[in-house]
């Protein structure tokens, strides 16, 4: 059942064109993250969804009713800023309540259900608090709760854990996750981090000046990006690039690298391949690893003789720079195993998970 | 040496102008003390110590119970005129309203004016033979009177007409400039929870506002003390002394009367009000603050 529809959206600053033509279906339940560097048009949207912009062109629908001209209050959104955006001369307890009373729902009811989501999101024992007597995490519980007690149809989320530092943003996330999964409420969660986005979405939108670029699984989008674009922004380390050509020698199709001829053969082209096109092969570092490590679906991997000419820990891991004749390449080694710089070492490609982009349209094949 | 300058450079770059408020400030504020001690008439004089008999003559001095009651009559009036119309205009043009600069630049001119221009300007506009009263009648109501001048006990609204609109531009910019410094997304958020415009405000806005009253009234404040050369210019303390401030008073005293000891104790029981007034407020701003 598709909770939000975004039809042929366009939105204009002047002649600034922020959102181009943008076209987006969300089914009940999901959880859909928006992501892009900043000023792709990603808080447009989502203002947009929520009815706090107005859009050039389009329409938007909720619950299979068209809202795009229906007030923000009526379209039984509730949202989260970055900014947390709490009302700093209220309590914390105003802060969740005033909503409900604008509403005019009854104080016997607000109260009950004010403590009850407090509880929930650990606030309990701040309710008597002032916004500004609160850390950054207890303020961003408090805009979630004042979320939480609408009960609304559909979740925004702008950004909501950028404020935070990083420990707290990693336990805020697994908090938004698990509460995602107890309510099943619709959700737009708008963030440029790709963990935050990895992590917690059912779906994700790469976006890119005001163009979505990709829609689909977490998974489906890292391993299978539709472009360079998508494919660089994501992962971190970020995926190896390496410039080529194919050749098809009787059916056979292999990318010249320079310093290697890759096979392609369990490559599934999208696009018939041509003898001679220039390329761009993809391959993100946890598939270049040491040939002894077994890599993901058991079959031998290729394995090139590369020297290392870089390393840097990590922690969990050891990335190494590999030099690939004129290109350099990074590997993702186990933290036990740290190669010797200069030193010749034997290296697996599993290039099952290989992306091919031509190298003119910039698109996967 | 040069570490000592170095270390040193801000208490040296700032000494001269302490030392100027030191002597010309504090120092005079005590050297007036002392005169009010004094029997001083035309010139000071300290042979001549009569305690505070001084400030008992003014506590029998019918004009001056006037003026000082004046002061917080016209100080009130004009805190309360201008605040709250500064305000209403203030969120007026904060609505995001077609030609701002233009409805802004009208609001701040009579800024650029001094208070003796601004006197003068309303003296004519005010004057029943001249101004807005001749302007009404021509236009047929001819029983329209605007005696605010002539009549001892509306002259104060005069002061009041003409001081807000001279200090209105001020206080309209510092509430604009402080309504859009808040967050948008409190706006954003409270569209969402369906709050009605004046609501954020009377609820959320204006009590953030806080630090901007607690600027407009210290300011508001000083220019009532001020206002001196506007009551010359406007009403020159008439009709009789109805529209008398306790400069005007005080001036009067030291330079017409040559009673330099009584226009001292004025000048004390003066900043003694003004102290009395804002400290407490200052402090306890500040504290909320902190
Ligand atoms: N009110 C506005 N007026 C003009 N330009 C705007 C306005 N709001 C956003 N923009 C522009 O629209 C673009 C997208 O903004 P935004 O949606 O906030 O990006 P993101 O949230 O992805 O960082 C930016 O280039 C920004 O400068
Ligand atoms: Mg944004």
């Amino acid at each position: 059942m598709i909770d939000i529809r975004v039809s042929n959206c366009n939105k204009s600053y002047g002649s600034l064109r922020v959102l181009k033509d943008i076209n987006l279906e969300i089914e009940r339940g999901e959880f859909i993250v928006l992501l892009g560097p900043s000023g792709c048009g990603k808080s447009t949207l989502l203002h947009i969804v929520a009815g706090l912009d107005r859009l050039s062109s389009g329409e938007i629908e909720i619950g299979g009713r068209d809202v795009t001209d229906v007030e923000p209050k009526d379209r039984d959104i509730a949202m989260v800023f970055q900014s947390y955006a709490l009302y700093p001369t209220m309590s914390v307890r105003s802060n969740m309540e005033f909503g409900l009373r604008m509403r005019g729902k009854p104080m016997s009811e607000i109260r009950p259900l004010v403590e009850e989501k407090a509880r929930m999101l650990h606030i309990d024992h701040l309710l008597d608090r002032r916004p500004s007597q609160l850390s950054g995490g207890q303020r961003q519980r408090v805009a979630i709760g004042r979320a939480l007690v609408r009960d609304p149809k559909v979740f925004l989320f702008d950004e909501p854990l950028s404020n935070l530092d990083a420990k707290l943003r990693a336990s805020m996330r697994t908090e938004i996750k698990k509460l995602h999964q107890s309510l099943g409420t619709t959700a737009i969660y708008v963030t440029h981090d790709q963990l935050e986005a990895m992590t917690l979405a059912t779906r994700m939108v790469v976006m890119k000046a005001g163009e979505i670029q990709q829609i689909g699984k977490p998974e489906e989008v890292y391993h299978r990006p539709v472009n360079l674009f998508v494919a660089d922004f994501l992962g971190n380390p970020g995926m190896n690039f390496m410039k080529g050509h194919l050749r098809l020698d009787g059916g056979r199709v292999s990318a010249d690298v320079g310093a290697a001829t890759l096979p392609l053969d369990g490559y599934a082209f999208e696009v018939a391949p041509v003898a001679g096109q220039a390329v761009v092969i993809g391959l993100r570092p946890e598939s270049i690893q040491p040939a002894s490590v077994q890599m993901s679906d058991g079959g031998a991997p290729y394995a090139l003789t590369l020297k290392p000419i870089l390393t840097e820990h990590t922690g969990s891991d050891n990335l190494v720079v590999l030099a690939m004749g004129e290109q350099e390449i990074v590997g993702k080694f186990p933290s036990d195993m740290l190669p010797k710089l200069g030193e010749p070492v034997a290296i697996g490609f599993d290039l099952s998970r290989v992306s091919v982009f031509d190298a003119e349209s910039e698109r996967r094949i | 040496m040069r570490r000592f300058l170095q270390r040193h450079m801000s208490q040296i770059a700032l000494s001269p102008s302490l030392a100027l408020i030191a002597i010309f400030l504090y120092g005079f504020i005590a050297y007036t003390a002392a005169v009010s001690t004094t029997n001083s008439k035309a010139f000071p004089r300290f042979d001549n110590f009569v305690g505070l008999e001084q400030y008992w003559r003014l506590l029998h001095t019918p004009r001056w119970h006037v003026a000082f009651t004046n002061m917080f009559l016209f100080g009130g009036l004009f805190l309360l005129v201008t605040i709250s119309l500064g305000l209403v205009i203030a969120i007026l043009i904060d609505q995001r309203i077609r030609a701002e600069s233009f409805f802004r630049s009208i609001v701040m001119y009579p800024m650029a004016m001094s208070f003796v221009v601004t006197g003068i300007i309303w003296q004519w506009l005010l004057n029943p033979t001249l101004g807005i009263e001749v302007m009404v009648h021509q236009l047929g109501f001819t029983s329209f009177r605007l005696d605010w001048l002539t009549n001892p006990d509306t002259v104060i609204w005069a002061l009041v007409v003409a001081a807000f609109w001279q200090g209105c531009g001020l206080v309209m910019a510092l509430f604009l400039a402080g309504l859009r410094g808040i967050d948008e997304d409190i706006w954003k958020a409270a569209a969402i929870d369906g709050i009605p415009a004046w609501r954020v405000y009377v609820f959320i806005v204006i009590p953030m506002l806080a630090p901007v009253f607690l600027t407009v009234v210290v300011l508001l404040a000083l220019s009532i003390v001020r206002s001196f050369d506007l009551v010359v210019a406007l009403t020159n303390g008439g009709p009789g002394v109805s529209s008398d401030l306790p400069s005007v008073f005080m001036f009067d005293m030291a330079f017409r009367r040559t009673n330099l000891g009584l226009s001292a104790a004025s000048a004390v029981v003066m900043l003694g009000t003004v102290l009395a007034i804002l400290i407490p407020y200052l402090y306890a701003e500040t504290r909320e603050r902190a």
